[in-house]
């Protein structure tokens, strides 16, 4: 299946991206533009300006995704107020971890493509997911 | 004030009904986030980047989720008096904003260690906050983190609590004041 998104990616469309890939789309293929009238027909756009799966009722678009795909793992819920933070800052959630993981993708945004801020952030967020589900798990942070 | 200005602008022109007044209230208080400046009703600008222009353009879904009409326009003023009236409004702003946070921290230098810890925690995010909407940058910018850093500083602040006489006085920024009268 093909995704199209908004080129220049930040942490909400990168997080997006592997959220598709991981749990929705194993085989996505993500093309970027920059105007929404060049998104290609038959692809699915996420996190541009009117797309169904954007920014909807104070979510950004992880969150949208996780609803319109029921996904309600709570792993993904935690790293949601993480997206969620980073990309709006109006202090819905407790998140301390966003700017930092903001800072991150703000300087890969400047360094890197967009194909290659996902081969490198894929991995980080693997991390991040796992490091989740154990605190959640546990009850307390993992060592 | 100059160095971080490109020129082009960022508009986000907007019509929302009146009521419900939920939608116009969640609008209003994103674009006071992002620290826009007003050019008249309905018509709000930023300097121009990735970022500004995306997040204006939520802003504009938001306001067509809400039931009203919006667009995102890229312009330049026709003329640098224009220019320049924009962004010393948007200075003056945050610089109001930036001594908010020198006289809450001038207030709480008095205070005892806990208040002082508390104070800082909540400035510092209340710094990071103004700091993001901040495009022209003035010497409050400077003189607000060294506010908040002298009353994290252990060293000094003690010095300054022990000392009856000087309670409460944040020695530092008045003087980086003298120093770097803004333009």
């Amino acid at each position: 299946m093909k995704w199209a998104t908004r080129a220049g990616i930040h942490i909400d469309r990168a997080t997006c991206a592997w959220l598709i890939r991981r749990h929705i789309d194993e085989r996505a293929e993500f093309i970027f533009v920059t105007d929404p009238a060049d998104i290609p027909a038959g692809t699915t756009a996420f996190d541009i300006p009117g797309a169904e799966l954007s920014h909807h009722g104070g979510d950004c678009s992880f969150e949208t995704i996780l609803r319109r795909y029921d996904l309600t793992d709570p792993v993904l819920w935690r790293i949601a107020a993480i997206v969620h933070e980073a990309d709006l800052e109006d202090q819905r959630y407790d998140a301390p971890e966003a700017p930092g993981l903001d800072l991150v993708l703000r300087g890969l945004s400047i360094t890197r493509g967009d194909d290659d801020i996902l081969t490198i952030t894929g991995p980080v967020f693997d991390g991040i997911y796992e490091y989740c589900k154990r605190a959640i798990l546990l009850g307390r942070e993992p060592a | 004030m100059t160095a971080t200005r490109s020129g082009e602008w960022v508009l986000l022109s907007y019509r929302l009904p009146r009521e419900p007044s939920t939608p116009r209230i969640a609008v209003w208080r994103k674009l006071r986030r992002l620290g826009v400046a007003q050019i008249s009703d309905g018509l709000v600008a930023l300097p121009a980047d990735p970022r500004t222009r995306e997040q204006l353009e939520w802003v504009a879904e938001e306001v067509t989720d809400g039931g009203g009409s919006a667009a995102i326009w890229l312009a330049r003023p026709s003329t640098r008096a224009q220019e320049d009236q924009l962004a010393k409004a948007m200075a003056a702003a945050r610089a109001a904003e930036y001594q908010t946070v020198i006289a809450a921290a001038a207030e709480a230098a008095g205070g005892d260690p806990a208040v002082r810890a508390s104070a800082v925690r909540r400035l510092r995010k209340e710094l990071r906050a103004v700091q993001r909407r901040d495009y022209f940058p003035s010497a409050e910018r400077d003189q607000a983190q060294t506010a908040v850093q002298a009353l994290a500083a252990p060293g000094e602040d003690d010095m300054r609590a022990t000392r009856p006489g000087r309670a409460g006085r944040p020695a530092r920024p008045v003087a980086r004041q003298a120093r770097q009268e803004p333009a």
